[in-house]
């Protein structure tokens, strides 16, 4: 029993609620995303019908909301999963930056993707 | 300073008969299908995010993207992607309520709840994305 990472500093509880939350917001999100996309046979697959929703400014927030919460939401959850294996300190840092660079940097092109419009 | 004690107990058998050997209930199933269709779902997430905005740079390439992902083979991809949000959806759905109330008793009865609604919404979802394109025949 190595007696080295033991123990951290903050006790996850605001990750736990925030995923919870997240999460929630997301089946409601996703619900209307996925009527949207296939409620008649081609709405939402073309140009056209991207431009047209995108006029409309609830869209865009809408499809903000489920960029930056999918991200959250989907990268804690592979932070709890890479939580359960014992890692060094140097790992985990590395680790955290990893998902960082990946949740900005998909974040950032998302935004920039539905902001052009 | 302690030393880092790094021998291990010796268990008498290999990794895979110790996995193998694990009793299987449905919360356990529960626990790894939420996991595999987690990782599977934040996958697509991140393919989808790169998809999208690679295109926006012209109508002409966007609308011939789009022809493949409409394709009969795309469209029964996005009906397994269906299936796994479903899957994730309403057992996150079920944590939260056990949670919620320390209904742990519950959790056997939320999971058979969760698994005929997610079967129920599967075949609504294959009508609505497949039904159109039957009569075209």
């Amino acid at each position: 029993m190595t007696y080295k990472n033991f123990g951290s500093r903050t006790s996850g509880a605001s990750s736990w609620l925030w995923q919870r939350i997240t999460g929630l917001v997301l089946v409601v999100v996703m619900v209307g995303h996925y009527f949207l996309m296939h409620y008649t046979p081609d709405s939402g697959h073309t140009y056209e019908a991207v431009l047209n929703r995108m006029q409309n400014p609830f869209w865009k927030v809408f499809d903000l909301t489920f960029v930056v919460f999918g991200l959250y939401h989907g990268l804690q959850g592979v932070w709890n999963i890479i939580h359960d294996f014992t890692m060094s300190n140097t790992g985990r840092i590395v680790a955290m930056i990893l998902l960082l660079i990946i949740g900005v940097g998909f974040g950032v092109l998302g935004f920039i993707t539905i902001l052009k419009f | 300073m302690l030393q880092p004690d790094t021998h291990d107990t010796g268990s008498r058998y290999p990794w895979y008969h110790t996995l193998l050997g694990y009793h299987k209930f449905s919360g356990s199933w529960a626990w790894i299908i939420h996991r595999l269709t987690g990782i599977g779902l934040i996958t697509y997430i991140v393919v989808h995010i790169y998809t999208l905005s690679s295109l926006q740079k012209g109508k002409e390439t966007f609308d011939i993207e789009m022809r493949l992902f409409t394709s009969p083979f795309f469209l029964f991809l996005e009906w397994a992607l269906g299936a796994f949000i479903l899957y994730h959806a309403l057992n996150g759905i079920r944590i939260v309520l056990i949670d919620l109330g320390s209904r742990s008793k519950y959790h056997k009865a939320l999971y058979y709840i969760a698994w005929t609604v997610g079967i129920i919404l599967l075949v609504i979802m294959a009508i609505l994305i497949f039904g159109p394109h039957i009569d075209r025949q």
